[in-house]
């Protein structure tokens, strides 16, 4: 029997809606794990020197993660995989022409509070050269439902030195925002996502490996924040990333090193550049620890206004401080340690946004998020 | 021809990749098959990390996703 790929060359198949975490081996798992990870997730105060009106606090989120990857049968393995996240806090509303010196946002008043819960399932099939999977996943809030869909399917080439993978995913939203009647808001509305991508994987030699995707994805439908006034956007959207990832080896200092670099480009006029570069250090058999750095920045969308023009109503227009220019610096440190069959992992993250870190053109807003997020985690294989 | 060009900026990187390629036989590919190797070395914080940047940038695609959307802001 033809040997089985020993690494992990299928994983931009996680790229697509519906097609969630599996294992990483191109093999069936022969174990059990399971893993539990709660993380909190704390914006920062938006600054007094911009608030017109509103609770200045944005959001803080406590997320529980739950994951078991099990084998069935010899050539299958299931994954299924869960969240659930509580989130309290105030986001922006709109933004007014600058007044009173800078103050121009408007949070929303009363503080949201809000839970989310999703559920994902993955079969996954392993076959001599290669493997494919089937998934299924649910994602839930009082107002808010969407369900999706996905195969991807991954084949070995070449003495199994290179892999070539692709996937397609679809999945439906439905939207019931809240208060509809006291604040005009839509009350029932929908949209669809379709999407699909292919990979090359290519191991370089022993110690490194390179692997290249494109994902194109497609939204129709309603795509406006119904929680914001005086948003509208278009009624489709169509997404371009392609992403690389290289990783080395480097045995003289028993670490990894991994960089990611993704060009993203949209039809609502944003493009973006994304790297990532991450150093696992290996510290004897029980210990690993691990840096990170990722830099992000993106154009502004064409329809993007840094204050809110209410007579645009009906026309693509938003203050969603999401689609204006900017760039994202975030740092990270994880520590991981491994006892017997049972890991334990913590890791904190802290993200800045600024206008000036940007390297793409357009406007900016007062209204950029930065966070902080901790997570804590442990898995057991039985 | 438009497909197919679309693909280009899958085969150009591989091409230049593959034209530094060793031949790496099964028994030697060891240090590749360690956890940290893989491309998504850990799926449970690559789900996390997808679904806040997802949330809170205008980008998305390329890294895992947690299932289909949501109505996070």
């Amino acid at each position: 029997m033809k040997s089985r790929s020993l690494i992990a060359l299928t994983t931009s198949a996680l790229a697509l809606p519906g097609i969630t975490s599996t294992a990483n081996a191109d093999s069936p798992p022969t174990e059990s794990s399971f893993g539990y990870r709660v993380s909190t997730y704390e914006e920062d105060n938006l600054p007094e020197e911009f608030l017109f009106l509103g609770d200045p606090e944005r959001y803080d989120i406590t997320i529980h993660q739950f994951q078991l990857v099990t084998p069935v049968g010899e050539n299958y393995g299931l994954t299924l995989s869960s969240s659930y996240e509580s989130m309290s806090g105030a986001s922006p509303w709109y933004a007014l022409p600058v007044f009173e010196g800078e103050k121009s946002i408007v949070m929303s008043g009363a503080t949201i509070h809000e839970q989310r819960r999703d559920y994902n399932l993955s079969l996954r099939r392993y076959q001599d050269n290669g493997n494919y999977a089937f998934s299924i996943g649910t994602s839930r809030e009082n107002d808010y439902y969407s369900w999706s869909g996905g195969f991807d399917i991954a084949r070995n080439f070449n003495n199994d030195l290179a892999t070539i993978a692709g996937g397609v995913s679809v999945s439906n939203d439905d939207i019931n925002p809240t208060d509809a009647a006291l604040f005009n808001r839509v009350t029932d509305e929908s949209k669809r996502t379709s999407s699909a991508f292919v990979s090359v994987s290519q191991i370089i030699d022993q110690n490194s490996l390179f692997q290249s995707s494109l994902n194109m994805t497609r939204h129709k439908g309603f795509l406006t924040d119904p929680y914001k006034l005086g948003d509208t956007r278009p009624d489709s959207r169509t997404q371009w990333a392609w992403s690389n990832a290289y990783r080395r080896f480097v045995n003289s200092l028993d670490a990894a090193l991994h960089l990611d670099v993704r060009f993203y480009n949209d039809d609502f006029g944003v493009n973006s550049l994304t790297l990532n570069a991450a150093w696992y250090q290996n510290l004897g058999d029980n210990w690993q620890i691990t840096p990170s750095i990722r830099y992000y920045s993106q154009s502004a969308a064409d329809f993007f206004t840094p204050v809110n023009d209410f007579s645009l109503y009906g026309v693509p227009n938003s203050s969603d401080y999401r689609l204006a220019s900017y760039g994202a610096v975030s740092g990270g440190l994880q520590v991981q340690t491994f006892i017997d069959d049972m890991s334990l992992v913590f890791k904190i993250e802290r993200y800045v946004t600024d206008a000036d870190y940007s390297i793409h053109n357009g406007q900016s807003s007062p209204a950029l998020v930065n966070f902080t997020r901790m997570s804590l985690g442990v898995s057991y294989t039985f | 021809m438009k497909k197919s060009l679309a693909l280009l900026p899958l085969i150009i990187p591989a091409g230049l990749v593959c034209s530094s390629c060793q031949p790496v036989q099964a028994w030697e590919r060891g240090t590749l098959a360690k956890p940290e190797m893989a491309i998504d070395a850990d799926p449970m914080e690559t789900t996390l990390n997808t679904h806040i940047f997802f949330s809170k940038e205008a980008s998305n695609g390329g890294h895992n996703a947690a299932g289909g959307g949501c109505g996070c802001n």
